[in-house]
């Protein structure tokens, strides 16, 4: 106890609250990361600050992050710290990271972006949410200092339609998913989902939230599509960040979609965002990373920090549920997939399943990446189809 | 030796002389000496064996643990069937270690496809599994249950590493401080020579104590009349203290061996520059390098970073460090000279001097 009060100093230390902004004056940023931005944005102005949006990862954003980052640093950072350098041109004063100590070098964003920021000569409050032990009591705390906001009921309606809308994006992704290769009329269901996405940022209200999810699945239901089609499923695992975040990932499931295949996520940030700030004696039903620890305990006897034991046991999972072959993608020097990379090898081996890692850096070039990816999807179907064949060819026999 | 391996071997524990050996080799002598176990230890790192290492792993893993998977398999190709692979995940509350080094047990398990049996103890204080616990699993996994045979030996293992302690921190060399320890005894420092610059090098212990991956780089620096410091010279809490005097949060488990020594050297003034030496791709390495290059930047002390893999030519090597040297050499004569000459001068002509040193001294 008395090491983690020094710690707990220590940390204050360094982040050093900044009061000296009144609340009128503060204007809220943060990183952007996927679909991240819709919760926010209805849970921060509904406790009454004002909000700059970092514009969209770009190839100019990437430019001015690897600028004014170190060379052994990992993608993701350099994103973030393009994110909060443009949004303080924009006029922010107050950013908001979260971290989690312990994972990997993740852990040391928050701190190597505020002083490079400072010596950038930036003036700002950096606001961290430190995501490992009284989660909820952090949040709180960290909103408060923000907002000083006391009234229940505008927390209440921030967490409903937060969550209510993180939730409804990622049904609505989900079902991208499942129907885009399916669809008889080519990108009827990716319109579907900008205009869902249109809606869900411009929904308001608490019912109006509420409701976003089932208006989404009749609305993807009502699209045509082909229900005999042969489509194989991949599972799409890695890291965190590569994964949410359609610029980096190259909108992977886009292109896999467009090849007729099934991606299935397993890491949505509602699933994520429901787990860490849920009390564990609160959890219904078995989370997703209890279940990895689970499957992957042939592998792996210990987590090891960042997403390893995730991606391992995912792939078992995968393989037990007859999907069709696994993609894993990482930044380039991650060092958590590293790890998993190493052992893949090994599940991929052993479980019968086919895995292709894919690392991206800045440099990645997206014909490349695109080659690969076509290669891994014919040799899935060609795999499928053989185990078709011999399915029936067994059938046969016995009818005989 | 051959006809009856597992005879020979049934009592003697293998451990891979990389990763951890560097810094807790003389606790595990004792631990295990003290358990009734003998060592035996993997050779020196060489290529064929960093080679033979790269072959099990990715080709993004980091050099270090290619040498570790280089050691693991020397030790099975000696015929040793039980080895020692911790899995040191925190050290100390919130301070964790590398993703890799955490995972090692895990790398080990599923990129070696042999029979052998490994002894995978796990040291994680975060979660409350202290070192007494790491210390008693590893003799459960060695199917010892006698407590007061176990503390004996914990005891002996920490009367080895004070030794070898106390010598390093009055600046005996690693490897004799290493061979002292295990005789059991403790050597006074030597008479030292002065010599004329010295510089401190951070770097892990099995970065630099190796003689392969490091190409003997303090030996090379002492034929040049170098004088060498390390993280073994810096105690912990001098350590700490100068990374908190710094203004910096200890973030790593092994951050010790690097910014802490780098900081308690850099605010002490005891050195004239500053060596980084990392492995190609270490992660917790480029953030702890940058933070110590911003503040020796501000100190005006210079600075190189040498990166090293297994492809790392000798001659390349040593032209940087010869010249980072010769750089240190002339800005020392200069300061001399200017020192010298400021007694001499007119004020207004010191204050120049001054000026033009600021300029000159920010190399980095």
């Amino acid at each position: 106890m008395k090491e983690e009060r020094q710690r707990e100093e220590q940390k204050n230390r360094f982040f050093q609250k900044d009061n000296t902004i009144a609340t009128k004056d503060r204007v809220v940023a943060w990183p952007r990361m996927g679909n991240i931005d819709l919760a926010l944005v209805a849970l921060v102005s509904s406790l009454g600050v004002k909000i700059v949006e970092a514009p969209p990862n770009s190839n100019e954003a990437l430019e001015i992050g690897v600028k004014n980052s170190i060379e052994g640093i990992c993608l993701p950072y350099k994103l973030n710290l393009a994110n909060y350098i443009m949004a303080l041109e924009k006029g922010a004063n107050t950013l908001m990271m979260f971290q989690a100590p312990g994972s990997c070098r993740f852990g040391n964003y928050t701190k190597m972006a505020q002083k490079t920021l400072k010596k950038m000569g930036y003036k700002f409050d950096m606001v961290v949410f430190d995501m490992y032990q009284s989660k909820m009591k952090q949040t709180l705390q960290a909103f408060w200092h923000v907002t000083r906001c006391a009234n229940p009921y505008r927390y209440y309606k921030g967490f409903s339609t937060g969550f209510n809308k993180a939730f409804a994006i990622d049904t609505a992704e989900r079902l991208l998913f499942y129907t885009r290769p399916r669809e008889l009329n080519k990108g009827e269901a990716e319109r579907c989902y900008k205009k869902w996405y249109k809606i869900i940022a411009e929904t308001t209200s608490i019912w109006g939230c509420k409701q976003l999810k089932k208006q989404i699945i009749n609305d993807f239901k009502k699209i045509p599509i082909d229900k005999n089609k042969i489509v194989p499923k991949v599972y799409l695992l890695g890291e965190f960040f590569v994964l949410l975040d359609p610029y980096t990932n190259k909108e992977i499931e886009k292109t896999l979609g467009d090849l007729g295949v099934e991606v299935e996520r397993q890491i949505f940030f509602s699933d994520w965002l429901e787990h860490v700030l849920q009390p564990s004696f609160l959890y219904k039903k078995e989370s997703h990373r209890e279940r990895c620890v689970r499957f992957a305990e042939k592998y792996m006897k210990r987590a090891i920090g960042g997403e390893t034991i995730e991606t391992i046991g995912d792939t078992v999972f995968a393989a037990k549920n007859g999907i069709d072959g696994v993609i894993h993608i990482m930044p380039f020097s991650c060092m958590p997939e590293i790890v998993s990379q190493n052992i893949l090898t090994k599940v991929s081996k052993e479980e019968n399943i086919p895995v292709m890692s894919l690392v991206l850096d800045e440099q990645t070039g997206k014909a490349g990446y695109q080659t690969r990816i076509e290669a891994f999807i014919d040799l899935v179907k060609r795999k499928k189809v053989r185990q078709k064949n011999i399915k029936n060819k067994e059938e046969g026999i016995l009818q005989c | 030796m051959k006809k009856d391996n597992t005879e020979i071997y049934n009592n003697i524990i293998g451990i891979p002389k990389a990763i951890s050996y560097y810094n807790n080799y003389p606790f595990y002598f004792g631990f295990f000496k003290g358990l009734g176990f003998d060592i035996l230890l993997s050779d020196k790192t060489t290529t064929k064996l960093i080679n033979e290492g790269s072959n099990y792993v990715v080709s993004d893993t980091c050099l270090p643990i290619k040498v570790f998977v280089g050691h693991v398999i020397n030790l099975l190709e000696k015929g040793c069937n039980t080895i020692f692979i911790p899995s040191l995940q925190s050290t100390a509350y919130k301070v964790n270690n590398c993703t890799k080094i955490r995972g090692l047990p895990e790398i080990i398990r599923n990129v070696i496809d042999r029979p052998f049996k490994m002894i995978e103890p796990t040291l994680d204080k975060t979660n409350n599994i202290s070192f007494k616990d790491f210390c008693y699993d590893t003799a459960h996994q060695l199917d010892i249950f006698d407590e007061n045979k176990i503390e004996v030996a914990i005891q002996y293992g920490w009367s080895i590493y004070n030794n070898f302690q106390q010598m390093t921190l009055a600046g005996i060399p690693f490897e004799d401080a290493i061979k002292y320890a295990i005789e059991n005894k403790i050597v006074s420092k030597p008479i030292e020579i002065v010599k004329p610059l010295s510089v401190v090098i951070m770097a892990h212990g099995y970065n630099l104590f190796d003689e392969r991956i490091s190409m003997s780089l303090i030996k090379k620096l002492e034929k040049m009349g170098v004088k060498a410091y390390t993280g073994l010279n810096v105690s912990k809490q001098d350590a700490i203290s100068s990374i908190e005097k710094l203004g910096e949060i200890q973030y790593w488990a092994n951050e010790l061996d690097l910014t802490g020594a780098a900081a308690y050297y850099m605010l002490n003034n005891k050195v004239d520059g500053i060596i980084a030496l990392s492995a190609f791709g270490c992660g917790p390495d480029s953030l702890m390098v940058d933070e110590i290059q911003y503040h020796a930047s501000e100190k005006g002390l210079p600075m190189i970073h040498l990166t090293i893999d297994e492809h790392t030519g000798e001659a390349g090597f040593i032209t940087r460090v010869e010249a980072f040297v010769d750089m240190l050499i002339r800005r020392k004569r200069k300061i001399l000279k200017d020192n010298n000459n400021i007694k001499r001068l007119p004020s207004s002509k010191r204050e120049q001097t001054a000026k033009k040193d600021d300029k000159t001294v920010n190399f980095v």
